[in-house]
């Protein structure tokens, strides 16, 4: 009731329009450059992914949904999709897997906790250009650390050009963003940890519970808000994955690690295909954010269920 | 309370259950922590490689010591350029962010502005919007407005949020910040005869200063670190930044992996000793965007 008195005086009082002149103003240059260069091109977006536009063109054609229904016909759309389903439920598993263990092996302050956690969060601050570099030079054929270990235990059959082999280059990928994204899963679930009850977890020690029982049946559940946003984000970060694979790869060998980025990239941007690298960039996008919200749907109505 | 908790350590630690399992996680985190630190070991120790160990063993761990591979990064590599550009780069998208999104969350927070909350969901939208949506006809938009080649065609998108962050990130943040503030404080001065702009000046403002480090810290990381953006709308040898130059110098002809290393950790750096300096801060930030957002 109160609040509603209050806005209600507010409307009456002299000082209204002034206090509406003074909002435009200032809303006036966040809207203004968030305007012309989000909303606008992101219009632009659907516009030209109705078109035939190769950039250079005075007029654009409009061609209905043809660019949408090529992609059904396109080898390569279903190849890059697949790519990026690796990425995504691959990268995701492991992500989260390793992210939570560690968490919760940081939790309840072991010795150099904060080391640990400074160690495994270090990655994810670096840029993906110096990720990728690193990588390729830990699966080098010829100087890499991965091949230079594996010869030194006697492994020597398993070395190979990891990223240059058409079955290896891909999973190789995967590893390093799991590499880069792990210590942002671990900062998050390890905070969303410091809201969880100790006493309930001693509880269920004495009773025995198995250690994997305890995370799964009582520490889990109560940081279940956190990992399903985190996981969230991971699942939409694995549709967008671009970065990693144009600065190692750049889709190669072939197209054994194209992913959707690269190849709007390569379709608008080296093969003057405008329109149809834009519809390409529109389905990668409602494809990211309809799995990410898609996911936090069921977890939601799973909670509300289980 | 301090005392029972620390009590409470010291008992569970003398328990021999305790002590293995406590030995077992070490072990464990230790071995993790070696496989992730491995790789930035890498770059430190190709950084410091001589030219003929680089040749030879381009990358054995910490086989020789060559410290002059910074100065030839920064000179001969044309690091030093690349960085003072990320600098020139980096610097008004901070600014921009800033000066633009903390008088916007005000007044989505504290003013009454028709269609306040439709506003601010088409602003916090541009936070899932993947930079691909508009990746293509912002490149012809910057191209119309003669922006291509130019540091302005990087920092106006950086700061409208293309990449993650940016103004949907600032609305975001200093919105929810506002909001938490509580209405005495403006209402007292209200009271004293205080216009709302010296409301916002006097008092609001000095007051964002823990909301706006945190927004400096995520905008700084984003922008001193983006790739695509300098790479598509600032093409041309001379406005490479630190992202776009370690890219063409590990693609160009030249394999001079230690001054490439180098330059990497030139880039590193800065992002290293600001998130260290503001550790807190950005866990604070990233959990606070992760729950409500």
């Amino acid at each position: 009731v109160a609040p509603a008195r209050k806005r209600r005086r507010r409307h009456r009082s002299p000082t209204r329009r002034a206090e509406n002149r003074l909002a435009f103003f200032l809303l006036l240059p966040a809207v203004a450059i968030y305007g012309a260069f989000m909303l606008a091109p992101f219009a632009a977006s659907i516009y030209y992914s109705l078109t035939d536009w190769d950039g250079v063109e005075k007029v654009k054609h409009f061609v209905g949904i043809d660019n949408f229904t090529a992609m059904l016909h396109d080898p390569r759309v279903s190849g890059a999709l697949l790519h990026n389903l690796v990425f995504v439920v691959a990268g995701t598993l492991l992500t989260m897997s390793i992210g939570v263990l560690l968490a919760v092996l940081l939790w309840g302050q072991p010795a150099f906790g904060s080391f640990y956690r400074l160690v495994f969060f270090i990655p994810f601050t670096l840029p993906v250009i110096v990720v990728g570099i690193v990588w390729s030079w830990i699966y080098n054929p010829l100087f890499g650390s991965l091949n230079s270990g594996l010869g030194s235990v006697g492994l020597t059959s398993l070395e190979k050009g990891w990223l240059g082999d058409a079955g290896t280059a891909l999973p190789s990928l995967v590893v390093a963003q799991t590499w880069a994204l792990v210590g942002f899963v671990v900062v998050i679930v390890l905070a969303g940890l410091q809201n969880v009850d100790p006493d309930l977890v001693d509880a269920s020690q004495i009773d025995g519970a198995r250690w994997i029982n305890r995370l799964k049946d009582v520490i889990l559940p109560q940081i279940a808000p956190v990992i399903t946003m985190v996981t969230a984000l991971i699942i939409s970060f694995g549709f967008q994955t671009f970065d990693i694979v144009f600065v190692t790869t750049n889709g190669g060998p072939g197209t054994s690690t194209e992913v959707l980025g690269t190849y709007a990239y390569h379709a608008a941007f080296r093969q003057n295909e405008v329109g149809y690298g834009t519809a390409l960039s529109l389905v990668m996008t409602v494809l990211s954010i309809a799995a990410a919200v898609g996911f936090v749907g069921i977890r939601d109505r799973q909670h509300r269920h289980g | 309370m301090a005392s029972t908790g620390a009590g409470a350590r010291r008992r569970r630690v003398r328990s021999p259950r305790r002590l293995a399992v406590a030995a077992g996680r070490q072990a464990i985190l230790i071995a993790v922590a070696a496989i992730f630190l491995f790789p930035i070991l890498l770059i430190i120790s190709t950084a410091l490689k001589s030219p003929i160990d680089a040749l030879l063993d381009p990358f054995g761990v910490f086989t020789s010591w060559h410290p002059a591979n910074f100065v030839d990064a920064w000179t001969l590599g044309g690091f030093g350029h690349y960085f003072w550009t990320t600098v020139e780069i980096t610097l008004p998208t901070v600014g921009l962010v800033v000066a633009v999104s903390v008088p916007a969350g005000y007044a989505l927070a504290r003013l009454h502005v028709p269609g306040r909350r439709s506003l601010y969901y088409l602003f916090i939208a541009g936070l899932m919007v993947p930079f691909f949506a508009v990746m293509i006809p912002l490149f012809y938009e910057l191209k119309g407005m003669g922006l291509i080649g130019s540091i302005w065609g990087v920092i106006l998108p950086g700061v409208a949020g293309v990449q993650g962050f940016g103004i949907p990130l600032g609305v975001f943040l200093m919105r929810s910040f506002f909001v938490d503030l509580p209405d005495e404080l403006s209402e007292a001065a209200r009271i004293d005869g205080s216009s709302e702009l010296s409301v916002f000046l006097r008092i609001m403002l000095p007051l964002s200063w823990p909301g706006v480090s945190i927004l400096v810290v995520f905008v700084f990381f984003q922008s001193w670190n983006t790739f695509l953006l300098p790479l598509l709308y600032l093409p041309g040898a001379e406005h490479q930044t630190l992202a776009t130059g370690v890219y063409e110098f590990s693609t160009g002809r030249t394999r001079e992996t230690a001054l490439l290393a180098a330059g990497a950790l030139i880039m590193i750096v800065p992002v290293l000793l600001v998130f260290l300096a503001f550790q807190r801060r950005v866990v604070r930030g990233m959990l606070a965007g992760a729950v409500k957002g």
